[in-house]
């Protein structure tokens, strides 16, 4: 037949795809900071190619959970990568992770700058002295430019300047913030 | 395989997906939900000055609206429904429904996703990924997509946007930040339309094939991330009722996207067998009648630049972005013959769009463009057409 014909080929191309991609995936926390920050990394190259990357907040995580599969197939991602991807989404979606001003840190130890930056995935989007992705600007001279309060303000409400930013909210507290803000103002 | 039995192959997927509850991955990091609505819209202002109705009557200020919800099912962690429908008011105030596509993904492995059902066919970047209007920086089409949602008197060349068949699509690491994409295939393919020497390759694919040989086609792309992504497309399908005259294209998409700015084009090209006949006159003085087969070609390239104010470091600025597109188009077509593809198109047609987009959010911004087009209709029976036009465009993706 000559349909078999024209889809061998594919078939072809399929398998040999299957054997040189692994399946198992292992499930990983939205608290694994590595893979929170890949998949910021990820975003940041792949989620503004077609239209301006659309932020976290615009949907639930349960809407993000379909969407995602949708945009995996546009994007050509594998699957561990929209995996990271979701992850890095959830993060900044997870009330446990995100530690705003009303939920208790006195039971958790402050992290310092750097943590946060890792933990946040923000060099997947930034370069941090040196390192980092070229979704947004460059963040080592901003404090300086800018202000601490500017920062602080973006960081409390990304959209405050901007209405089509990319930058993700974190609610994060008021400790987190400063924190953040000496890490990026030392050399 | 016919349309027919690829609906039913997706209607049995659905159902025997729904038979099984969606399960929770344990991979994901997310809640797992089961149906999401997204999609998008628009409200179109057009000014035309030099716009007349058949009647030679100004028509002259034009108002579209448009509606695209967009319809996902989750049904498993491995399957995945998509469906985008679109109500849209035209300038004649009549109400259209499109299915724009209704497919089902199945996520093979890890790197390759087998698409059944009906799909933008990954043929270039506007007509899969750039067409909706959130996301088009312009308020109009590149003058090669003229034909679809555009404008117009730049008649498109080609039609190639969406079709029913399987799609097979393949992500291939190189590198750190190199990557391969492919897709490849089979649709049911062009139709031929009414009309003399073979009418025309009619794109149209709601009415099924007309022939037994099905449209085959892919898109090979480098893409070296976030920068750069060069891609060609190949399509090639009979058309005509008896299988024998084909419609072929490609088109060699580009792509740089900065952190501030974007470059992107498309340079196509294609073809189409038609039929011809002519009375041959013999050196006896008698004649006879020829048939013969004719290639007619139709080519053309759009490039477009878009830069962000935001740039300039001014917080008045950041919402605000510049566009600039320039589209050329010849053809074979050069008006002294009544054919169906040469639509309402010139030999050579040109086209420049200056716009200024004023973001209102990530997915919603109020466009404001002016258009000229200029269109060399040399042997045209009518005489060249000025076609000139101001846009405001509310769009949003939601
Ligand atoms: C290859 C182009 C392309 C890439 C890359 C891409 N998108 Fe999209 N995206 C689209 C198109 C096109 C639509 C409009 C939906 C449609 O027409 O099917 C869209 C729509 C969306 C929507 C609206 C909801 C929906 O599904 O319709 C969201 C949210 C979204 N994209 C997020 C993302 C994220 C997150 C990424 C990165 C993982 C991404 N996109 C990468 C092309 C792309
Ligand atoms: C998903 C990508 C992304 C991530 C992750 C991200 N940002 Fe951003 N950020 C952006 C983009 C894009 C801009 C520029 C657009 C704008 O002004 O909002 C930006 C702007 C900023 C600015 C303002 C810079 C200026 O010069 O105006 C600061 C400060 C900033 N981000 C800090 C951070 C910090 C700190 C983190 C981590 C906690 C972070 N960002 C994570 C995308 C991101």
């Amino acid at each position: 037949m000559k349909l078999i014909k024209l889809v061998l080929p594919f078939i072809i191309i399929t398998v040999s795809a299957l054997t040189l991609s692994t399946f198992s995936v292992s499930a990983q926390a939205a608290s694994d900071g590595s893979l929170v920050a890949k998949g910021a990394k990820l975003y940041s190259e792949n989620c503004g190619r077609c239209h301006n990357p659309r932020p976290a907040e615009e949907y639930t995580k349960r809407e993000w959970s379909v969407v995602m599969p949708h945009m995996r197939a546009k994007a050509h991602m594998t699957g561990k990568e929209a995996l990271a991807v979701e992850a890095f989404l959830a993060s900044t979606l997870t009330a446990d992770i995100r530690d705003d001003d009303h939920s208790s840190t006195q039971d958790k130890p402050q992290r310092t700058g750097e943590e946060l930056v890792t933990v946040f995935g923000c060099q997947g989007c930034h370069i941090i002295k040196g390192e980092g992705g070229t979704l947004g600007p460059q963040l080592d001279t901003t404090v300086a430019d800018k202000g601490v309060k500017f920062v602080i303000r973006k960081l409390l409400e990304p959209t405050f300047n901007n209405a089509a930013s990319a930058m993700p909210r974190y609610p994060m507290s008021t400790a987190d913030k400063q924190a953040i803000v000496d890490y990026l103002k030392s050399e | 395989m016919k349309t027919k039995y690829l609906y039913k192959a997706v209607t049995t997927a659905l159902l025997l997906s729904s038979a099984s509850v969606a399960y929770a991955s344990d991979a994901s990091t997310l809640d797992v939900g089961r149906l999401a609505i997204s999609g998008y819209g628009d409200v179109g202002y057009t000014y035309q000055p030099n716009k007349k109705d058949a009647d030679g009557n100004d028509i002259q200020n034009n108002v579209v609206a448009r509606f695209i919800p967009i319809f996902l099912f989750q049904m498993s962690e491995k399957i995945h429904i998509e469906a985008e429908l679109e109500f849209a008011v035209d300038e004649n105030g009549e109400t259209e429904t499109v299915l724009e596509y209704a497919n089902m993904h199945y996520f093979f492995n890890d790197n390759t996703i087998i698409t059944a059902g009906r799909f933008l066919l990954p043929f270039g970047q506007f007509g899969a990924n750039l067409h909706p209007s959130w996301i088009n920086k312009a308020a109009s089409n590149p003058g090669i997509y003229g034909g679809h949602g555009g404008n117009g008197s730049m008649g498109g060349v080609t039609g190639i946007m969406n079709d029913t068949g399987v799609n097979i699509s393949n992500t291939w690491s190189l590198g750190d930040a190199g990557k391969l994409f492919t897709d490849f295939y089979v649709v049911s393919g062009p139709r031929q339309e009414a009309g003399d020497h073979g009418g025309g390759v009619d794109m149209d694919v709601k009415k099924g094939d007309n022939n037994d040989s099905m449209a085959l086609g892919g898109r090979v792309a480098y893409a070296f991330l976030p920068q750069w992504e060069i891609g060609l497309s190949y399509y090639s399908g009979a058309y005509s009722n008896d299988g024998e005259l084909d419609y072929t294209a490609y088109t060699i998409d580009f792509n740089w996207i900065g952190s501030y700015a974007t470059v992107r084009g498309e340079i196509f090209g294609s073809t189409a067998g038609t039929e011809w006949e002519e009375e041959v006159e013999l050196p006896d003085g008698s004649e006879v009648h020829e048939e013969f087969l004719q290639d007619l070609n139709k080519n053309g390239f759009y490039v477009q630049g878009t830069w962000q104010a935001r740039q300039l470091g001014k917080a008045w600025l950041n919402p605000i972005e510049l566009v600039l597109r320039y589209s050329k188009t010849a053809s074979d077509f050069d008006g002294s013959i009544s054919h169906v593809l040469e639509e309402d198109g010139g030999r050579m047609g040109s086209r420049i769009y200056y716009g200024i987009n004023y973001w209102l959010e990530p997915s919603a911004v109020l466009k404001f463009g002016a258009e000229s087009t200029s269109i060399d209709n040399e042997a045209a029976s009518h005489d060249p057409i000025a076609d000139d036009r101001i846009f405001l465009q509310l769009a949003f993706g939601f």
